[in-house]
């Protein structure tokens, strides 16, 4: 049935609101959908073929009828893939906010951690990205976008935490093994299952990336 | 004009500039968390504000050395503060880019909203609808039909331009005497009589006018 397909999409779309992680791009589906848009729009130029562009809908009623219900499935695919790729694009961008590492950066640290640098490779397991080529170049670009509106803004963190700070300084558990930070009371070592009493601005980005854990 | 009004006139003198720097970006940061619009861009708050954060910061990186327990205790009221007043102006940032990502057609084609924007919010608008465009076309609208390509498309009585709702409800308080003060409800024949003081819950369209004037405040 034409339609039935893109209501699926809708459905993925919504579902995809509600994971914490972008599930695999449905490239069969994208596909159909649009391939349905070009069967119908196909048929209607050939039905409206014999009518060499003098068509009188008031004349022929059935014909009006099927081209109307023709345009409006067209209309309601294209609504449904921009829903689908909107839904999944926003999710992109809330990941380029909150710094977790993308899917295909995962896969990319894992090739060439040398070009990654900063050393937080995060194997994301799979191996396999569910993000298409085209959100992965738009995943790539948008971060540059938001690089450079951050970059107007460098004394506030534009990409820093939304809850209003209540304390400077905050004990902290180390989750993973961090490295060594440089903050201005010198440096800390973060090794895992160690303690911390630190100044929240230093370590919101590590507590964001999973390397820590805030303790009430 | 009474004694309350002579009053009040004093206080407002009286705050320092600072002080009501950060009231303002607060009443700011509300606004913009409230309205269904995006309001105008408070350019000349958030230069006097970035400045003395930038001070701020360089009077704090200063004295770190110092190991004068009072100037420590200073330093970390300071640098509370500072986060506190940067956690605004981010709040503030992220509202209007939430916005600007929201409604990003309908900014851009409406001219009295578009210069709400400060320029570099609108020119990552652009790239990112420039983005956008271009993600939608290479993963499928470049297989389309060429007059089923757009994204503004008006057929069949549906806009796909997001619009903000300007009906939808706010609470909000009266916060001048304001001489023509008959709000009316658009779309009914309800209205009302602002008087200073007075808090509302009523439709932005209703008082919307008197928020961009800074009569009433969105709270």
């Amino acid at each position: 049935m034409y339609g039935d397909l893109g209501l699926k999409l809708v459905q993925h779309a919504k579902r995809t609101q509600s994971l914490p992680k972008l599930p695999p791009y449905q490239s069969d589906i994208v596909r159909s959908v649009t391939r349905e848009v070009r069967d119908l729009d196909r048929d209607v130029t050939e039905i409206l073929e014999p009518f060499n562009g003098h068509f009188d809908p008031a004349e022929e009623p059935a014909t009006a009828c099927s081209l109307l219900v023709r345009h409006l499935c067209m209309r309601r695919n294209k609504r449904c893939l921009l829903a689908y790729h909107r839904a999944r694009a926003e999710m992109i961008e809330g990941m380029c906010w909150s710094g977790s590492d993308l899917p295909e950066q995962a896969q990319a640290s894992q090739n060439n951690m040398a070009e990654e640098g900063a050393g937080i490779a995060l194997a994301e397991g799979s191996g396999v990205s569910s993000l298409s080529p085209e959100e992965e170049e738009y995943a790539r670009q948008y971060e540059d976008l938001l690089a450079a509106y951050k970059g107007q803004w460098t004394d506030i963190d534009l990409t820093g935490s939304l809850e209003p700070p209540r304390d400077l300084f905050i004990d902290v558990r180390v989750l993973k093994d961090a490295g060594e930070i440089q903050t201005e009371y010198g440096a800390i070592t973060l090794t895992k299952n160690s303690q911390f009493f630190v100044r929240q601005g230093d370590v919101e980005r590590l507590i964001a990336q999973g390397f820590l854990q805030k303790l009430n | 004009m009474d004694i309350d009004d002579l009053l009040q006139e004093l206080d407002d003198n009286k705050v320092p500039g600072g002080t009501r720097d950060i009231n303002d970006l607060t009443q700011s940061w509300i606004a913009e968390r409230t309205a269904p619009e995006i309001l105008p861009f408070q350019t000349a708050l958030l230069e006097r504000l970035m400045e003395r954060i930038r001070q701020q910061i360089e009077f704090v990186e200063t004295q770190t050395g110092n190991l004068d327990p009072k100037t420590n205790f200073c330093l970390i009221l300071i640098q509370t503060e500072l986060e506190r007043v940067k956690f605004l102006v981010r709040s503030y940032l992220r509202a209007r880019i939430h916005k600007i990502d929201k409604y990003s057609i309908y900014i851009l084609t409406t001219p009295s909203i578009r210069g709400r924007l400060s320029p570099p919010e609108l020119s990552y608008l652009k790239s990112h609808l420039g983005l956008l465009n271009s993600h939608f076309l290479a993963s499928f609208l470049r297989r389309f039909p060429e007059q089923l390509r757009r994204l503004d498309d008006k057929a069949g009585g549906i806009s796909m331009v997001e619009e903000p709702d300007l009906d939808s409800a706010v609470f909000c308080k009266v916060v001048k005497d304001i001489e023509d003060n008959i709000a009316r409800i658009p779309g009914t024949d309800a209205e009302f009589r602002l008087t200073k003081g007075d808090v509302y819950v009523v439709r932005y369209s209703a008082v919307r006018e008197f928020v961009l004037r800074g009569e009433v405040e969105l709270i």
